[in-house]
Parts: C-alpha cells; sequence; structure tokens
C-alpha cells in the first residue's frame, strides 16, 4: 500500500531503540553521505556547498527540552517518531499523522507545529519543546494547571497537544475573546469535546 | 501465577495522586496530572526493547473469493520474523461479540474491504508494513452486496453468512395493530454511517509468558470479553490470557470489538518476542466497527389534538460483513423507536442485515440514536401538521413514571419528560444574529469570510432522546469489585480493584470519590484494571458509574461491616457505628476510635461480585418484555444560523436539560454531556464515511471532518436529580442521551430556517441550497 | 515512508543544481504537503533538497508592488498584506490550522496536490499518479471534483487558497531553474490535465519558485475571499471566490474574479468579469455576473450542486467586497 517496494535501509543504528543515546560528542555529518555533492567550487553557490545526508542513517543532535540529544536518524524519521520511538517523549501523540488533529503539536522554535509533518533532520538548530519540557518538575505550567482545574479533557489523548498549542496560542495574543481562541486552536481536533472547558481553561490563563 | 519476565515501559501502574471529595462532589481526577504532563501512558507508549512489530495485510475488496495467497515475498524480506494466517490460528477461527461470525483472518472468502488476511511480525514496523506489500492475494472478485434492505428482501441477493443475510429482525406490536388516526404523518429517514473517532488508535502489546500464555496490554472498553475471546481463539484456558488495560485514547464503542488482540497474541505467541501493533489512522477506519447507517420509514397518527394514536415504523441496520453487536442495536432502535412518548398503539420492525459494506456495531447512542433522529423528525411533521408548537405537541404525548413503553414494560422510576422540555424551552435564548459590526466568528463559515449577515436566517429546533441504561434483554449483566482497606503508614488506605475500563469518563475518580463516602478514609489509590479480579462488565450503555460503582460501593459496604464488626469487638460496643473522616462513629456515644487504631495490622479484602434487577427477554414475536434495566433522557434545544444562500450552518447555541438521577460527579456529567452533545453535532452537519460500492472513499482525518472547537457552541446545560430507587445512589447512566438528542435538535433548527424537509443527516451545504 | 537522501541547500543556485541533478530529487520546504506524499506514497523521492535556510523568507513594498518570498512565513498576518490585499490576506488565514501556517510557505502552497480522494489513495487507479492507470473520479463519489477544466482523463481540483487569490490579483511566480530564471502568472502556473494529468505545472524538473510578484493594480486594495467549506475552519474549500473591484463612480472599471475548488487549477471567471466591466456595479450586474460565472461548467454526477454555488458564491463575493 505504500510504494515501489524499496527496501527500509537495513543496517544494525537502523533498529529502533530508545536506550540508544549516544554520546553528545557525535559529529554531525559522520554518517554515509550518499550521492553526490553538489555545487562545491561553484562560483554562485555556497562554498561549503550544500549539506549532504542520508538516505541511511545520520548522527543528528537535537535540543529537546533545553537538553541536546544525539541520535542517528534516517533522514525520513519524522519529528514525532524521533520524540517519541528514539528519545522516549511519548507525551506528544500520534493521533492522524497526517497535520490533521494538532496531537502531536510541538513548539519549534516557541512556535506551535505540527511534529508529524517536520522531519526531525530538517529541525537539528532549533528549539524544540514538548509537552514534557512545559512543567518545572512537579510545579505545572500555568496551562497545564488550568487544564487540570478546568478538568479541560477525558481520554487525555489530544490534551498535550492542546496544551502545547494553548501555551503558544497565548504568546502569540489570540485571546482577545472566547471566539478567538477557538478559531486558533481549531487545529487541535478533541474527540470526547471537552471543548467548552479548553476556552474556560485558556480564558484563566490568559487573564 | 507465572508472570512474564518483565512488564513493558509505561505498563499501567496504580494511581495513588489523592483526590478530595466524595460522592456528589467534583475532585480533580487522580490521573489528570499525568495526562496534563504527557507521561499518561496509552496503549501505543508501551516499550519493550526486544519486541517486535505486526502488520496486518487487509483486502482491498469488500467481496471477493481468495483462489490464493503467497507469503514468500513476506518470508523473504529480511528482518521479518514471522507471517501468519487463517490456517495459522491455533484455537477457534471465529470470534464475535454477539455471533461469532468473523474470522480471525478472513478463509476463503473476503466480506469487507479491510478485512485482515495476513499478519507479519517483524523488527521494524515499516519492515512489517513493506513485507505485508509482498503478500500477493489472488482474488476472484465479486460483486459485493451493499444495501440493507435488499439484503434481507431481495431475492436474488448473494448469501453473505451460512444463515442468511438477517441478523436479526425484532418486531414490537403493541395495542390495535389497525387503528386509524384523524392526522396522518409519513417520512423517510436516513442516517450516515458514523465514524466514532476517537483519538488514540487501535493498539496493544502481547508479551509471551512464561506458561504459554500470553499478556495482553490493551486498550479496550471490557478486558473480560476480550480475553474470552481471545482465549478461545489461541486455544488457551482463560487464566494463560490475561489483559491489563493499556491508556484508553477515547472509546466511544469502538474498542468493543476486537481490533487486533489475536493477531498480536498469535504472532508473540509464535515468535516468543513481544509483539506490538499499533493502527494508523487511516486503518483505524479499517480496523473497527462503525455507527450503523439507517433507513427508517415512519408513520405517525394522531388525534386533532396532537395525542399519538398509533406509530408505525419499520428500520434497516447495514451491519455490514459481520455481525458484531448489531443484534442489541436492533433491540434498542425497536424498543425505543417510538421515543419518550406515550403511544398507545405500536406496530415496530426492526431489521439488521449483513452486507458487503464495513461492519457496524458500538457507538455511543446505540441504535437509539438512528430511531430518535427518525421519531423526532417526525414529532415535528407532526407539530407543523397540526399547527402546535415543537414543544407542545412533545409535552401532550410525554412519557411519565407509570407510562408502559412499546414493550409492555411499565417505567417505574422517574422519567420527567415533560418537565425537561419545559426547561429547555424557558432557558435563555442567545442574542440574535448581530447586523452590523460583529465578530465574524459568530456567522455561519466563520472565518471564511462569507457573509454580513446576508442570507442569514435563524432557526431553533428541539429534540428529546431516550436510552437504555445497562445490558438488556435478560443478560446477565454484573460487575466485580474488589476493595482492600489497610493501614499504611498510619492512615486508613483503601485500595479498589476493578477491570471496568476507564475511557476518559472519569471512572477512575468515580471509585475512589465512591470509597471515599463509604468508608470515610481520606486515601483511597485505584488499582491498574485487569483479568487479575473478575469482570466490570463493558464501559459501555453508560452502564460503568451504575454497574462498577454499584460494585465498588457494595464491595465497600461489606468491607466497611467486617471492620465494625471488629470494632464492636475490640471496643466492646454494641449498636449503630458508622464510619467518619477516618473516625469509628457511635450514633450515641460520638468518635469512639481512630479507624487505624481498630485496625491495626489487619487487612481486609473483599471482593464483591453485584447485579442490577434483573431484566427479561423480548418475545420475538410482540417484542414484549421487562427487557431494560433503566431509562434516560436528554433534551436539547438548538439554535442555529443558517446562511441559505451558501448552505453554510453555525450551531449558535446547543442547551441542554439531562436528568442524572444523582450526579455522582457533576464536573463529570457536564464533561459527558458536552462531549456527546458536540458528537451529535458532528452527526447532524458533517460526520459521514462516504461508502460506495462497499469501499470507504475517506478513512482519514483530512476528509472525515469531526467537530473542532469552532464548531461547537457555548451550552447551557441543567442536571436534574431525581433518584431511580433501583440504582445506585439513585443515579441514572449520563453518556449516551445527549449523543441521542442533539443531532435531531439541530436538524430541526436547521428545518426550521430554511423550511426545507432535509430527510437524511449529516446535513451537507447542498442539501440546504437545494441543488444536491 | 520509503528512504531517501536529504540535502540541505544553503543558496538558490546550489538547490537548484542539487534537484536537478536527479530525476529523483524533489524541493523540500515547510513540510505540510511533501512530508504527507512520501508518506502515503503519492511521492516516492530519492532525495529531498531542503530549502528552508534560502533567503526567500522576505514580504517587500516596492515601486512595482509587492514581493512575497517563496518561503515568506504567514504572509496573512504582514500588516502591508493585509492592508493592500485583503484577498490574499484572508485566503492565507483560511487555510488549514495555525500549526500548518506557522511552517507552511508560499511556493509550497502553490505547489500543493490535489486533494482527490483517488488521487490521495494509492489503491486506486489515477492518472495524475500514475499515468495511464485511469481516472476512478470520473466513475466513483466526485462530490469534491472539478466541473471546470477537467478532461477525460482528469477531473481533480487545485487545492489552494492563496493561489486563487493571487490569480485575481494578477500576481506572477518568478523560477530559478536549470534553464534559467522567468517569470510566470499564477494563472499559467497550473496546466489543465487534458490527456496528460500527470503534468500538472508548466515548471520543468529543478525550476524553483523564489518569489511571487503582485502588481500594483486599481482592484487590489478592494479584494475579497470567500470560502466555502464542510467545516468552520480546517477544512479544504468546496467552492471559494476570490473578488478583486474598482468602482469608479458606481461603474466596475475593472474587476477580477477567481474560483478555487472547481478546476485543476485556479479558475478565472472571465465571462463573469465581462459581466461587470463598464456596467454600474448593483444587484442586476452581481446578478449576471454570477450567471456568467457559470459559463462552460460540466458538473460530474456528485457535484453538481457546485456550479448554485459557484453562481451564489460570486454574487455574495462581489456585495460582500461592495462595502470595502
Amino acid at each position: 500500500m505504500y510504494d515501489s517496494g524499496q527496501e527500509p535501509v537495513r543496517d544494525n543504528e537502523n533498529r529502533l531503540s530508545r536506550r540508544r543515546v549516544l554520546g553528545s560528542g557525535a559529529l554531525l555529518g559522520a554518517a554515509t553521505a550518499v550521492g553526490t555533492t553538489v555545487g562545491v567550487g561553484s562560483g554562485h553557490g555556497d562554498p561549503a556547498g550544500p549539506e549532504v545526508l542520508g538516505a541511511g542513517g545520520v548522527d543528528i543532535t537535537l535540543r529537546v527540552n533545553g537538553r541536546d540529544r544525539a541520535l542517528r536518524v534516517e533522514p525520513r524519521v519524522t519529528l514525532l517518531d524521533a520524540l517519541r520511538e528514539r528519545l522516549d517523549l511519548t507525551g506528544t501523540k500520534k493521533g492522524c499523522d497526517q497535520g490533521a488533529c494538532g496531537a502531536c503539536t510541538v513548539l519549534v522554535d516557541g512556535e506551535r507545529v505540527n511534529a508529524c509533518l517536520t522531519l526531525a533532520i530538517m529541525v537539528r538548530d532549533k528549539e524544540i519543546t514538548t509537552i514534557e519540557g512545559l512543567a518545572r518538575g512537579d510545579r505545572l505550567s500555568p496551562v497545564q494547571e488550568a487544564f487540570l482545574d478546568r478538568d479541560a479533557f477525558q481520554c487525555g489523548y489530544c490534551t498535550p497537544g492542546q496544551i502545547v498549542s494553548a501555551t503558544a496560542l497565548i504568546a502569540e495574543g489570540h485571546t482577545r475573546s472566547a471566539e478567538e481562541i477557538r478559531e486558533w486552536m481549531s487545529g487541535n481536533i478533541c474527540r470526547c469535546a471537552a471543548y467548552p472547558n479548553i476556552v474556560a481553561a485558556i480564558e484563566d490563563v490568559a487573564r | 501465577m507465572s508472570r512474564p519476565t518483565k512488564a513493558p515501559d509505561k505498563a499501567p501502574d496504580r494511581i495513588t495522586t489523592p483526590i478530595t471529595g466524595g460522592v456528589g462532589e467534583s475532585p480533580l481526577r487522580p490521573d489528570g496530572t499525568l495526562k496534563v504532563k504527557g507521561e499518561f501512558a496509552y496503549s501505543s507508549d508501551l516499550w519493550m526493547d526486544d519486541m517486535l512489530w505486526g502488520a496486518t495485510l487487509r483486502s482491498p475488496h469488500p467481496y471477493a473469493r481468495i483462489v490464493s495467497i503467497d507469503l514468500s515475498g513476506a518470508w523473504q524480506t529480511p528482518g521479518v520474523h514471522t507471517v501468519m494466517t487463517y490456517d495459522d490460528v491455533p484455537g477457534e477461527k471465529l470470534f464475535g461479540l454477539e455471533h461469532t461470525d468473523q474470522p480471525v483472518m478472513a478463509h476463503e472468502v473476503v466480506r469487507y474491504q479491510g478485512e485482515a488476511v495476513a499478519i507479519v511480525a517483524a523488527d521494524h514496523p515499516e519492515t512489517a508494513r513493506r513485507a505485508v506489500d509482498k503478500i500477493v492475494v489472488e482474488y476472484e472478485v465479486l460483486e459485493p452486496l451493499t444495501d440493507a434492505e435488499e439484503a434481507v428482501f431481495a431475492t436474488d441477493a448473494p448469501t453473505l453468512h451460512p444463515g442468511g443475510n438477517l441478523v436479526r429482525h425484532l418486531p414490537i406490536r403493541r395495542g390495535d395493530q389497525h387503528a386509524t388516526a384523524d392526522v396522518v404523518v409519513r417520512g423517510e429517514y436516513e442516517v450516515g454511517m458514523q465514524d466514532q473517532a476517537f483519538l488514540g488508535p487501535e493498539s496493544g502489546l502481547a508479551v509471551p509468558a512464561e506458561d504459554g500464555g500470553v499478556d495482553l496490554y490493551i486498550a479496550t472498553q471490557w478486558l473480560h470479553v476480550d480475553q474470552k475471546q481471545v482465549a478461545k481463539c489461541l486455544g488457551l484456558p482463560n487464566d494463560k490470557v490475561r489483559l491489563m488495560l493499556a491508556g484508553v485514547g477515547g472509546a466511544f464503542g469502538a474498542r468493543e470489538d476486537l481490533s487486533m488482540q489475536v493477531h498480536a497474541s498469535m504472532l508473540a505467541l509464535r515468535t516468543g518476542r513481544p509483539v506490538k501493533i499499533v493502527y494508523s489512522r487511516e486503518e483505524s477506519f479499517f480496523g473497527h466497527v462503525h455507527r450503523h447507517p439507517a433507513k427508517l420509514y415512519y408513520e405517525h397518527g394522531a388525534t386533532r389534538e396532537g395525542r399519538l394514536v398509533y406509530v408505525k415504523a419499520r428500520m434497516f441496520l447495514d451491519g455490514g460483513a459481520y455481525a458484531s453487536s448489531t443484534g442489541a442495536v436492533v433491540a434498542n432502535a425497536a424498543t425505543l423507536g417510538v421515543g419518550p412518548y406515550e403511544a398507545p398503539n405500536v406496530t415496530i420492525d426492526c431489521w439488521g442485515a449483513y452486507t458487503n459494506n464495513p461492519p457496524c456495531g458500538a457507538m455511543r447512542g446505540f441504535g437509539a440514536v438512528q430511531a430518535a433522529f427518525a421519531y423526532e423528525s417526525q414529532m415535528d411533521r407532526l407539530a407543523a401538521e397540526l399547527g402546535l408548537d415543537p414543544v407542545e405537541v412533545r409535552v401532550r404525548n410525554a412519557m411519565a413514571e407509570g407510562t408502559t413503553m412499546p414493550t409492555g414494560q411499565v417505567v417505574d422510576s422517574a422519567a420527567p419528560v415533560a418537565e425537561m422540555l419545559r426547561r429547555v424551552e424557558a432557558m435563555p435564548l442567545p442574542p440574535a444574529a448581530p447586523t452590523d459590526s460583529y465578530d465574524l466568528r459568530e456567522l455561519p463559515g466563520g472565518v471564511s469570510n462569507t457573509t454580513h449577515g446576508e442570507g442569514v436566517v435563524r432557526g431553533i429546533g428541539y429534540g428529546i432522546g431516550i436510552k437504555n441504561v445497562c445490558f438488556s434483554e435478560g443478560f446477565d449483566d454484573f460487575s466485580t469489585a474488589r476493595v482492600r482497606l489497610e493501614v499504611i503508614a498510619g492512615e486508613p488506605t483503601a485500595m479498589v480493584h476493578t477491570a471496568a475500563a476507564e475511557v476518559g469518563q472519569g471512572l477512575v475518580t468515580v471509585q475512589a470519590q465512591i470509597a471515599r463516602t463509604e468508608l470515610g478514609v481520606e486515601r483511597v489509590t485505584i488499582h491498574p484494571a485487569d483479568t487479575q479480579v473478575g469482570s466490570g462488565g463493558s464501559t459501555s450503555a453508560s452502564r460503568q458509574t451504575y454497574m462498577t460503582g454499584g460494585a465498588v460501593k457494595a464491595a465497600c459496604e461489606k468491607v466497611r461491616g467486617l471492620l465494625l464488626d471488629i470494632a464492636r469487638e475490640r471496643l466492646h460496643v454494641e449498636g449503630q457505628l458508622h464510619l467518619d473522616g477516618g473516625k469509628i462513629v457511635s450514633d450515641r456515644h460520638g468518635v469512639l476510635a481512630d479507624l487505624a487504631e481498630v485496625l491495626g495490622d489487619e487487612v481486609i479484602d473483599e471482593t464483591v461480585e453485584w447485579r442490577h434487577r434483573p431484566t427479561e427477554a423480548l418475545d420475538p414475536t410482540t417484542g414484549q418484555g421487562f427487557a431494560h434495566v433503566q431509562y434516560a433522557f436528554a433534551v436539547h434545544r438548538a439554535v442555529v444560523d443558517v446562511d441559505v444562500d451558501l448552505g453554510l450552518v453555525r450551531v449558535v447555541a446547543l442547551d441542554c436539560v439531562q436528568d442524572v438521577g444523582k450526579a455522582i460527579n457533576p464536573d463529570a456529567v457536564v464533561g459527558q454531556i458536552h462531549g456527546g452533545s458536540a458528537q451529535g453535532l458532528g452527526l447532524a452537519v458533517m460526520e459521514e464515511i462516504q461508502v460506495r460500492d462497499g469501499k470507504i472513499r475517506n478513512p482519514s482525518f483530512t476528509d472525515y471532518l469531526i467537530p473542532t472547537i469552532l464548531d461547537m457552541p457555548p451550552m447551557k446545560v441543567d442536571v436534574l436529580e431525581l433518584a431511580d430507587p433501583h440504582a445506585p445512589y439513585g443515579l441514572r447512566g449520563v453518556g449516551e442521551p445527549p449523543t441521542i438528542s442533539s443531532t435531531p435538535a439541530i436538524v430541526a433548527a436547521i428545518r426550521a430556517a430554511t423550511g426545507l424537509a432535509i430527510p437524511r443527516c449529516p446535513v451537507r451545504p447542498e442539501d440546504i441550497t437545494g441543488t444536491a | 515512508m520509503k528512504p531517501f537522501a536529504y540535502t540541505r541547500a544553503h543558496t538558490v543556485w546550489d538547490a537548484v543544481a542539487a534537484v536537478s541533478a536527479e530525476p529523483g530529487a524533489r524541493y523540500l520546504a515547510g513540510g505540510t504537503e511533501m512530508v504527507n506524499l512520501v508518506r502515503e506514497g503519492q511521492e516516492s523521492p530519492d532525495r529531498l533538497v531542503d530549502i528552508g535556510d534560502l533567503p526567500l523568507t522576505e514580504v517587500r513594498v516596492h515601486g512595482r508592488g509587492v514581493r512575497i518570498g517563496a518561503l515568506a512565513k504567514r504572509v496573512h498576518e504582514h500588516p502591508e498584506v493585509r492592508r493592500r490585499l485583503p484577498v490574499l490576506a484572508e485566503a492565507g488565514l483560511s487555510a488549514a490550522s495555525p500549526q500548518v501556517r506557522n511552517v507552511a510557505t508560499p511556493g509550497g502552497n502553490l505547489l500543493q496536490r490535489t486533494r482527490c480522494h483517488y488521487f490521495r489513495d494509492v489503491r486506486f487507479p489515477c492518472n495524475r499518479r500514475e499515468p495511464g492507470t485511469g481516472c476512478a473520479a470520473l466513475r466513483g463519489v466526485n462530490r469534491n471534483n472539478a466541473i471546470f477544466g477537467g478532461s477525460e482523463h482528469c477531473v481533480a481540483v487545485h487545492p489552494s487558497d492563496i493561489a486563487v487569490a493571487l490569480t485575481a490579483l494578477d500576481a506572477v511566480v518568478h523560477t530559478h531553474g536549470p534553464a534559467g530564471e522567468r517569470v510566470i502568472p499564477v494563472e499559467e502556473l497550473y496546466r489543465l490535465p487534458g490527456d496528460e494529468p500527470n503534468r500538472e505545472t508548466v515548471l520543468d524538473h529543478g525550476e524553483l519558485i523564489v518569489a511571487i510578484d503582485v502588481p500594483p493594480t486599481p482592484f487590489a486594495a478592494r479584494s475579497h475571499y470567500l470560502k466555502l467549506r464542510d467545516r468552520a475552519s480546517f477544512a479544504f474549500a468546496l467552492v471559494s471566490v476570490a473578488v478583486a473591484l474598482d468602482v469608479r463612480a458606481g461603474v466596475t472599471h475593472d474587476v477580477r474574479i477567481a474560483l478555487g475548488g472547481v478546476a485543476p487549477r485556479p479558475w478565472r471567471a472571465r465571462a463573469a468579469e465581462d459581466a461587470l466591466r463598464g456596467r454600474r456595479f448593483d444587484d442586476d450586474a452581481r446578478a449576471a455576473a454570477g450567471e456568467a460565472a457559470t459559463t462552460g461548467a460540466k458538473p460530474l454526477p456528485h457535484n453538481e450542486f457546485k456550479v448554485e454555488l459557484v453562481r451564489r458564491a460570486v454574487v455574495r463575493a462581489l456585495s460582500e467586497v461592495e462595502g470595502r
């Protein structure tokens, strides 16, 4: 159902393992570079040429919740899968894997994005914040606190995405009315429909 | 008992976060902190380092004969550990909730698009999926049967199952079958196929155990019915198939049937390795049953004063390829087919049929949804025919305590239908649609800039729904609760252990509240739900607070009795004692001692199996019988603004009155009303699985649209508490009724705004512009 | 998802060279479309060339209008765009969700692929995806498909909102390709399917959209985007209308009307424009324009309603913009 049937690249590094945490000294770009390097020596191009990586495993470092995390991924690995399957950050949820539900919302350089539509390799030099990065130890963030107090969830599966999205929404200033909150939260589906309580929770924090 | 050598990472754990309230209060959820921190572990979060990943080959055809299956391509894929088909099923080859008619994997024939044909385990999910793609199945494609009415009545229809195409026909006959009336209204209605669309797709992890059994971590609605079916298919005794409830990302009925439970277990037992299966969103659309699409033919006869003389209905529910719970859905649609109204003469027939469409079964509202759309549409037609107000015609026919239902069952607890209608009618209306400067988001089309008020017409509509609570028709429905009381670190602590599935409704909170109230203790912990304790029954039919809440209450009462016996003995007192705030209290002498002191090192650990009062089967020819445990009601008033030129609808208000008998947790009750109302809203104006020639055309959240927060209007909710003397604390099931009444209320409001008949839901723009 | 190599380009020249050198190479900008296409199998590139670092992010107002970098983020929030090009701001804001809008790019938006079920579901035949396999939409559920510009080989619609707005603004795209630079009107960027539905645009392999130029026109400031969909937000258009209007002394001096959700490309409703131009801008003229907008419509079995929706939506969009 997927495509031409080409094998996934198989090497020992490719096995999924949450335990595999490489030393932070892992070098970027030291992995197998496939394909030719273009642009080098050209009068028009960047003297260093473009950076060419993959298709096999590539050692990268992601800065997640203030920590540098080294890992080896193929270019095709999404940020969502890298977080969940490789970095053991399962708070970010996979609801549709298509950018249509918002359960995988994370912050990249402070802006909310769908981790399922982002390749991990695209955000190597960015600051990534997931639901796990909002609380300070046992102290919940104001949005987390408000969601808890307002009972703004039921099954809770969409909740990490809702909370990360709401955190960004408040920073964006899209809280001038309940209607505005609703418009700007419409990228996060809640099937339990805790929607009225989500609006109330966000209003509590924005107030 | 043998346990696996180790449990997965993020295996379900005991909930120890304290709550603060008892019955009737709204404490914070004890699992809430985990949920807002992203630490609550759902089934898809489970992990074992040596685990394999399963994937499923599914039929591309809705109906075809399997000529051959060539597995060699999958076997030859590096990283693949095993490939299995029907032939490898070790035990019973068929499973099913009511009828064992569904093969674990297809055998000789596939009956719906997406039916499982083969399964693979590999060391990487992508490898497993690619291996699946390399399996070559030769099919002889057959013409699918896709119409339920045809399936039952057409003489030339193919026979899909050995017993024919009929899953169940239930007739209801009451009163004069030839009654005539002054005023007659007829209608034909259709309800589209709705998806539960929970946010967390099916997933689970099967771990082979040392005793040759399997430990299955799974998101489900009923651990024990899964256990029974899985054990049979694996050819194992029940005690070798142990289920643990993993975090459930919503359910709404879609987790009542098995999905990958047997598959993951087969792969794990064959490979000797843990096997995890996680469905993609697309696969989820093929991996669970949906709400039955329905065709309903109704005729209502009434007096000129608007009193119902008779109701006649013929209903067809498309069960799809396998029965699932179609039989029970048929019973609900038929027995509740008149709605919450008095009608002396009733002739109802409901058929549930096999077709080659996707299998249909449980979804919140369960048969009552389809019937309510039709009978409420009929009540509006009747009101229009008589020139009566829609509320007035409903009030004139409202059932009440003492009413005889179409099944002959006399309603023996509160049924405040008329009062609920009057209350919702009396709620303040939202302000009229603004006409100059205002927020565009408050108009149909929302941020799409479709109007500044031109073409917008407001409509108001009412809908009322009735639902049976708990399992009906003589089913031996029970729940088990184990309560353990001991002193831990000087503090009396109760632990509640049931197998009932928390799916987001707040059951763990309710269990803790009940234990606190009944035992007078502060500290309550909740043991993870598993099959080490007796069945908690299904998290469905709005039954868990009633049933498992009832079981926890009963177990607490038993523990309390034993504790007070100990207290009498140790304190040498007689007479009535009770527990309050961790103290033993005598009616006559006040506080006698600390509970902790009296209990000392003793542990009281009691398990109770608790049943609701028995019901009885329905007579198969007349549909008569005391079949339902309890009735529950909700009424909605919907206010819509319709852009009649462009066919856009905005639900402006969706106010609700519901009788819950006793609100064990008022916040959770309101949450259920919000959720149910929104799912009814979805069915009213956007949600439909589009099936053509047996094939699903929109298996994604991009194409199957469910309401966003912008589609959800503010809701005023009025909760009545008229105790049901037969139920624990007098409570009434809550989850389903609001799903039932919101759809007809919204569609009625659209009709009021447009003057159109609108016999089908969901209502699309073209149904309003009249250009469909 | 099929494996692919990844290149991050730092200059336009490098990017163009990298993609041009390899038939299986594709550009990757925000990723909101390409990641899905690769995951679901409609695209199976050997290499993705990430252009996220290219200096194409600016929105600049100059004497020749507004230049929008192909990678500019949230163009709809730019104050000059909102002031000068309301139709574009409205179209951009109506698209997708806040999360998607945070990373989506104008260039990527213009080049997104159709939402036709049968293109997206790789189990079905689709001439656009796999030439010669047939069009499943013609005999399938075609409610969302084209009423204009389709052929017996393909009836897909282009899903972009901003493409419709840009068409109504006479916008052009600037490209850099292996053969040099060129300028293409947005409307002409797209090919009608004819008998080659797989060739969706006029771009050569490796040709990169680097900027969008919106010229100064007397009609841009008085413009409006109207979008009809099945849900209040976060859904593709069933029918959309971009109108831009220059009315002088009650008479339509010039006008642009473009339709979305109805054709394989943004559909310029020239007959509707002609019905307005030079006439008093009144209800009769607007009704005539609505009628004219449906000229040449060839509805499919499930989308006849779109013809009437187009008529009404054009009238409504013109009435809405009148008040501005």
